[in-house]
């Protein structure tokens, strides 16, 4: 096929760029019309084309134009077309006279005249030679037949947005049909949006606050942030007392009443979260704190503020999980074993330490059966002789040196003087010794 | 001899890690040289034999956590003890040691320390003695301390301390700090006043004991022993003995006589 000229050249329809471009078009897609189908769609595109609405609002009008691009043959006329853009071509009425018509007019941009047959274009009264009907920046025909015209001349779509038409301030794209001037830059109104949650602003209105578009709402918001306050989420003012949270939002007390006696709520109510068998966010309600104090949650033995979650039953008290503690290394059971003592609870190792039952040889918790004597305790196995080392049973006599066991035949061995020191000291103070035997 | 033998090829075969070589009449390690090649034992017991110096070779038992010299005639320490890696508790209790080597506090986990019925006294402790921060049981009975060192104040784990029948004319306040003792015997010694630190103890609990007889007390504190040792402690924690005891050391006065009792001890050197 032909390659797109520059210039319409006097030829048929058939021959005409914007046919030949259609033709391949369609050849490429494969599709076989005949000639005259092809012409009758061709002019149903060109006649179908919207002229575009200007709206008054805007800076800058851009008004595309319908071309009307009109062949005529020898026995074919035209009409002038030119208030009537919608109306298909075909119904046309056919005028044998038109040359005569055209015989004393002029291209509007060559200034000669045309001759009879020659195709002739007509926009709103001024009439081209085809081949002059072309964009003021690159010469070429308008593709589509839509042009732009600014200041008296006429443009391409390419070349007008190119020259004049305004970018966008967040795409970047140009901007066609509505344009927002707002901060100091152009915005498609789709693009024009509250910086802080994407409302479209253009028919909203914004305010501008730290150089930035936002919405009233957010607006009220930022301005609340700025001086620490929050913004209730029910009436979007200022709260300047103190905020009641609720379900995650901050709202002004007073817009809730206590789920128990209905009282106008204060910022001391309570919310009473995850019920058992309920998740969390379900079953929230609003209490007044005298309701909420009476209603029989467990209050934490250790932080006395009322348990929500997961409790803990020990020692007589509810607990939260995280506070029941060791109450010698303060760290939690978490369901660990813990041990109770004097209304205390301590973990294994801490209540051992404590409470002595870590055995004096292995120094570790007594797992087993525990000797206790001489205010020590043992393992079974480990009990013996502090001398000799020899294994002794519960039934064992001993000797206390000391405070540590020691079997007859290593005291038996200690010199004369020392068995008779400790004897005295034994019968000087019998009770306390009573451990010796 | 050959029954010593026989005792140690047992061990060696049945791989027990605890050998028992009591009242064997040994005099030396010379005598019993695979000993030291059992690397495996865990516990040596040497009590009541005559061993007279300690091999330093012996330190190369590394797993050993137990050693009992008690009762043998050891009069000097190898510096080689305090580097065992794994030993917990060490008796060289009725022993004829003077002295402990430089160095002797570098145990790295010694729990037990049993020293009771030598010739120790505050002279004799090594600079780091006091160092052995993992001890928790220190038996320094039948020694001839007058003093302790302010330095026990670092032993923080130290639950039993045993001094016994020494020669004690004070003991230092730093005592107050060993926030863990339960365990305190200071009988037979020449106090008169103890620091009124030592009320910061706990030892009037059911699990704590504290021995003071044979001292001679200032009278205050002898007449609350008549009473109960819980009534001594509650009052060394009152504003009045604070009294009593600050006027007394700035007293001055001399130190009480030596007993004569103790000096037959047979650990003695024979003059």
């Amino acid at each position: 096929m032909a390659k797109k000229s520059n210039f319409i050249t006097l030829k048929p329809v058939e021959s005409s760029s914007l046919y030949l471009r259609r033709m391949e078009e369609k050849t490429k897609q494969g599709v076989n019309t005949s000639d005259v189908d092809e012409l009758e769609e061709l002019m149903l595109n060109i006649n179908s084309y919207d002229v575009r609405k200007t709206n008054e609002n805007e800076p800058i009008t851009k008004i595309p134009h319908s071309l009307n691009l009109v062949g005529f043959h020898d026995d074919r006329t035209n009409t002038d077309v030119n208030i009537a853009p919608k109306l298909p071509a075909r119904n046309l009425k056919p005028n044998t006279n038109v040359s005569d018509m055209y015989k004393n007019t002029q291209c509007v941009r060559c200034d000669y005249g045309f001759e009879p047959h020659e195709k002739i274009v007509n926009t709103n009264g001024e009439l081209w030679h085809p081949q002059c009907f072309v964009c003021a920046q690159c010469f070429r025909a308008f593709p589509e037949g839509i042009f732009y015209e600014f200041e008296g001349r006429k443009y391409c779509e390419h070349d007008f947005q190119m020259l004049f038409a305004p970018c966008c301030g967040r795409c970047g794209e140009f901007i066609i049909g509505r344009v927002i001037k707002a901060m100091n830059a152009n915005w498609h109104p789709k693009c024009f949006l509250c910086e802080m949650c994407d409302k479209e602003l253009a028919d909203q209105g914004f305010i501008r606050h730290q150089n930035k578009a936002l919405c009233h709402d957010c607006n009220a918001r930022a301005k609340a942030a700025s001086l620490g306050k929050h913004v209730c989420h029910k009436c979007h003012s200022m709260i300047d007392d103190r905020p009641l949270r609720f379900r995650g939002e901050v709202y002004h007390p007073y817009h809730f009443n206590c789920s128990s006696c209905g009282i106008e709520l204060n910022a001391d109510a309570r919310e009473v979260k995850s019920r058992p068998g309920f998740t969390a966010n379900e079953m929230n309600e609003l209490y007044c704190l005298r309701c909420h104090d009476k209603m029989g949650i467990p209050i934490c033995g250790a932080c006395r503020r009322p348990i929500e979650e997961r409790v803990v039953t020990a020692l007589g008290k509810h607990f939260h999980v995280e506070h029941f503690v060791c109450a010698k290394c303060e760290k939690p059971f978490l369901g660990n074993r813990h041990y109770e003592k004097k209304g205390l609870a301590y973990c294994e190792t801490h209540y051992h330490q404590l409470f002595g039952n870590l055995c004096f040889v292995c120094n570790q918790v007594i797992g087993g059966d525990v000797f206790t004597a001489l205010n020590k305790a043992w393992c079974v196995h480990h009990f013996a002789c502090s001398v000799c080392d020899t294994k002794m049973s519960q039934k064992t006599k001993f000797y206390e040196f000391d405070l540590k066991p020691t079997c007859k035949k290593c005291f038996d061995k200690f010199p004369a003087e020392l068995r008779k020191r400790l004897k005295k000291a034994y019968e000087a103070n019998p009770k306390k010794n009573s451990a010796a035997n | 001899m050959s029954k010593v033998r026989k005792i140690i090829d047992e061990a060696k075969e049945s791989k027990n890690p605890e050998l028992d070589l009591v009242d064997k009449g040994i005099s030396s390690f010379d005598e019993i040289p695979s000993l030291l090649t059992m690397l495996n034992l865990t516990r040596i017991t040497l009590t009541h034999n005559r061993i007279s110096v300690v091999t330093p070779a012996l330190a190369n038992l590394t797993n050993l956590e137990i050693l009992n010299l008690f009762n043998n005639q050891i009069e000097e320490l190898p510096t080689s003890l305090s580097s065992m890696p794994k030993l917990r508790i060490l008796n060289l209790g009725m022993n004829k040691l003077s002295a402990l080597p430089r160095g002797f506090g570098a145990f790295p986990v010694l729990e037990v320390l049993d020293l009771t019925y030598n010739n120790l006294n505050e002279n004799s402790l090594p600079g780091n003695f006091f160092m052995i921060e993992t001890l928790r049981a220190l038996y320094l009975g039948d020694n001839d301390f007058e003093n302790i060192p302010p330095e026990i104040g670092h032993l923080k784990n130290l639950q039993i301390l045993v001094l016994r029948d020494n020669d004690l004319v004070q003991l230092p306040k730093e005592i107050g700090e060993l926030a863990r003792l339960r365990e305190l015997h200071i009988q037979g010694n020449r106090l008169s006043v103890l620091p009124p630190e030592l009320g910061n103890l706990d030892l009037t609990s059911n699990k704590s004991v504290i021995r003071m007889e044979n001292n001679p007390w200032v009278a205050p504190i002898a007449d609350q022993l008549q009473v109960g040792i819980s009534h001594v402690v509650d009052y060394l924690r009152s504003e009045t003995y604070k009294f009593v005891y600050g006027r007394h050391v700035s007293a001055n006065a001399p130190a009480p006589p030596r007993l004569s009792e103790r000096t037959k001890k047979s650990s003695k050197p024979k003059p």
